[in-house]
């Protein structure tokens, strides 16, 4: 019965966690189409909310809904993009980490690792927000950034699958049968790698959003890219935001804008994780559980060790 | 092996640091004075700042002299002069930073004891209905943005219900007072932007906490323990919390990033005198030497605290060795 209930609770959280996200990214693709006005045209600023300003208009006139609707464009597309190739980037120089180590006078793994090892040390944010700061980059610029930072993660995870995976029996029989590294690579340890580079990817991008609001909140981001976290930062240089009802109309909407992006990717990155590590599926079936703790499961996947198959016995409770 | 990487990582940050400010499009200094018409320079630039400026920077001399004039500098302790501030910039910061460091220390003490004793809790009690409220109360919490946060927070108990103060670190008219009297004021000060910091890290550290223990859990010298005859609080105390709260050590160290941007965003809402305004107001005023010293002392602070959370777990954990 709690298996049953765990599993449609999983199942539904995947989907609450997509359909969130299909919204936000919907009404990112269709905002030309689903805004009301565009979001440069300038009206009487500080209009309260009427049926033409459902939210009203900030303090130089933009109306705020069309800003929040064009806002998750810049937001969604900076995240995705950045997200998108620090996990691939990763997996790739991961997997050529993976393959080459162990091979006699190959050094591209053990280099790729210790920049990987150097990349994890330094904290991502407080660097970018340097570098934003001197350089004043555009999108482009700062999903380079973020990609710079973001790949060593998804590399060593990469690593760690493609080294348990290439001692598996089926992995040696391809090379028994004769087939070239690069078949055995393409055809048979990528696949492996993929459950976790997907959760990989949603967790990133979570990080990302959450980084680049923040940054832009900070006012380093570009000022003439309005995502969300921009529209934050006027809002709060604005002197009496926080004493009139303004806060409800012009804070609150692209906070919880982000807040629930947020929401829909851990959901995601939930149930994705759970599928991607069998091991945690035993788990699953007495309750929930969450693995942010990544070195451990890395560990024995590095070591080769067998997944716990027999179920443990319950606890009793106190 | 760790030394060496940690060294390699340290050289390589003082080197970003050297050669962010050379990368500008022009000269670092036509962004300060009005040299170059096309820049909207925020501040005048007296000529002699910008002797003191060029002195600093010896702009003039080769670039390799100037690396090694950056190194000795930094030895000396000597960060710099701030534009903003006309001060040097280690005096600067240090001022500052105690106030971050109070703030942080604090809320890192509350939400880690909170996070461990919840998280083994939940972990304890997996699968019942209190495991899962706690969950997903943490899901919610864990997905506000660490400003949005702390912006309600003042919205809500600054103003609204006008219980706390919604800004600073003392209330000016108390700056005389002494001893208790002082130390109640930066208390009564605190209260928010702690709340905030421990309401955006507390997610983090309990799921973490609530994950390890369920690792633990699951291993077999847990059932062992019971097969001998131990109770739950034996097997609960002396078995399962001291092996979960292993990796927490590591895992703490390694989210400190999140911490410093973290208290960063509390600290420019709440208008705090730390580091995070600090960061704040040199990026508005283009203060570039401000800026670089602030970066230097957060990476400093946070690779010192990942090479002593690595050699302290080789330490804890005999299983690991340094290789």
């Amino acid at each position: 019965m709690k298996t049953l209930f765990s599993l449609v609770f999983q199942q539904k959280m995947t989907l609450v966690g997509l359909a969130m996200l299909g919204i936000f990214i919907g009404g990112a693709l269709l905002a030309p189409w689903i805004a009301p006005h565009p979001p440069e045209q300038l009206y009487e600023p500080l209009r309260p909310p009427s049926s033409q300003h459902p939210l009203g208009t900030d303090d130089v006139g933009h109306d705020l809904l069309s800003e929040l609707i064009y806002g998750a464009r810049a937001s969604l597309s900076i995240s995705l993009v950045a997200a998108l190739a620090s996990t691939l980037i990763g997996l790739w120089l991961g997997t050529i980490a993976g393959y080459s180590e162990g091979q006699p006078g190959n050094y591209v793994g053990f280099m790729i690792m210790r920049v990987v090892d150097i990349l994890m040390v330094i904290p991502r944010f407080p660097l970018i927000v340097l570098m934003s700061a001197f350089l004043q980059p555009g999108a482009g610029t700062l999903i380079l950034f973020f990609t710079l930072f973001g790949w060593p993660r998804a590399a060593r995870l990469a690593r760690a699958q493609i080294l348990s995976e290439r001692t598996k029996d089926y992995v040696q029989a391809a090379r028994l049968i004769g087939a070239s590294d690069r078949r055995i690579l393409i055809r048979h340890l990528m696949p492996s790698v993929l459950p976790i580079a997907l959760t990989r990817f949603v967790i990133e991008f979570q990080h990302v959003i959450l980084a680049e609001s923040g940054l832009s909140f900070l006012g380093l981001g570009n000022p003439m890219v309005k995502s969300w976290g921009m529209m934050l930062s006027y809002a709060f240089r604005y002197p009496t935001i926080f004493i009139t009802n303004l806060w409800v109309r012009w804070i609150v909407p692209p906070g919880m804008c982000i807040t629930l992006v947020v929401l829909a990717l851990t959901f995601l990155s939930f149930s994705l994780e759970i599928w991607a590590n069998p091991r945690l599926k035993t788990w699953s079936a007495r309750g929930i559980t969450l693995t942010t703790h990544k070195p451990r499961i890395e560990r024995e996947q590095a070591t080769g060790f067998a997944p716990r198959t027999k179920p443990f016995r319950p606890l009793p409770r106190t | 092996m760790k030394i060496l990487q940690y060294s390699l990582t340290l050289l390589i940050v003082l080197s970003l640091n050297f050669i962010l400010p050379r990368m500008m499009p022009g000269d670092p200094l036509s962004y300060l004075d009005n040299s170059d018409p096309s820049v909207d320079s925020p501040m005048l630039l007296t000529e002699e700042m910008r002797q003191k400026l060029l002195a600093y920077y010896g702009l003039d001399k080769p670039l390799g002299e100037q690396y090694f004039d950056y190194l000795t500098g930094l030895l000396r302790g000597d960060l710099g002069w701030s534009i903003y501030y006309n001060a040097p910039v280690a005096q600067v910061l240090w001022g500052r930073l105690k106030w971050t460091l109070l703030l942080m220390g604090t809320a890192t003490v509350i939400y880690l004891t909170l996070g461990i004793v919840l998280g083994a809790f939940s972990a304890w009690q997996r699968g019942s209905r209190l495991d899962l409220g706690l969950l997903f109360s943490t899901f919610a919490i864990g997905s506000w943005p660490p400003f949005f946060l702390a912006m309600i927070l003042v919205i809500l108990f600054g103003i609204r219900y006008p219980l706390f103060p919604i800004g600073g670190a003392r209330d000016p008219l108390l700056a005389g007072a002494t001893g208790l009297e002082r130390a109640k004021d930066i208390a009564y000060h605190m209260v928010l932007p702690v709340l905030a910091l421990v309401l955006s890290h507390l997610p983090g550290i309990y799921l973490l906490m609530r994950n390890s223990m369920l690792g633990v859990l699951g291993e077999e010298y847990i059932r062992t323990a019971y097969g001998k005859g131990a109770g739950d609080r034996e097997v609960l105390f002396r078995h399962a919390l001291p092996n979960a709260l292993l990796p927490m050590l590591t895992m703490v160290a390694m989210r400190l990033g999140f911490l410093i941007m973290g208290t960063m965003f509390v600290e420019v809402v709440f208008a705090y005198p730390g580091m995070g305004t600090l960061i704040r107001e040199a990026c508005l005023a283009r203060d570039y030497p401000m800026l670089q010293g602030t970066f230097l002392i957060t990476m400093l602070f946070v690779i010192a605290c990942n090479l002593g959370a690595d050699l302290l777990y080789t330490r804890l954990d005999p299983r690991i060795k340094i290789a």
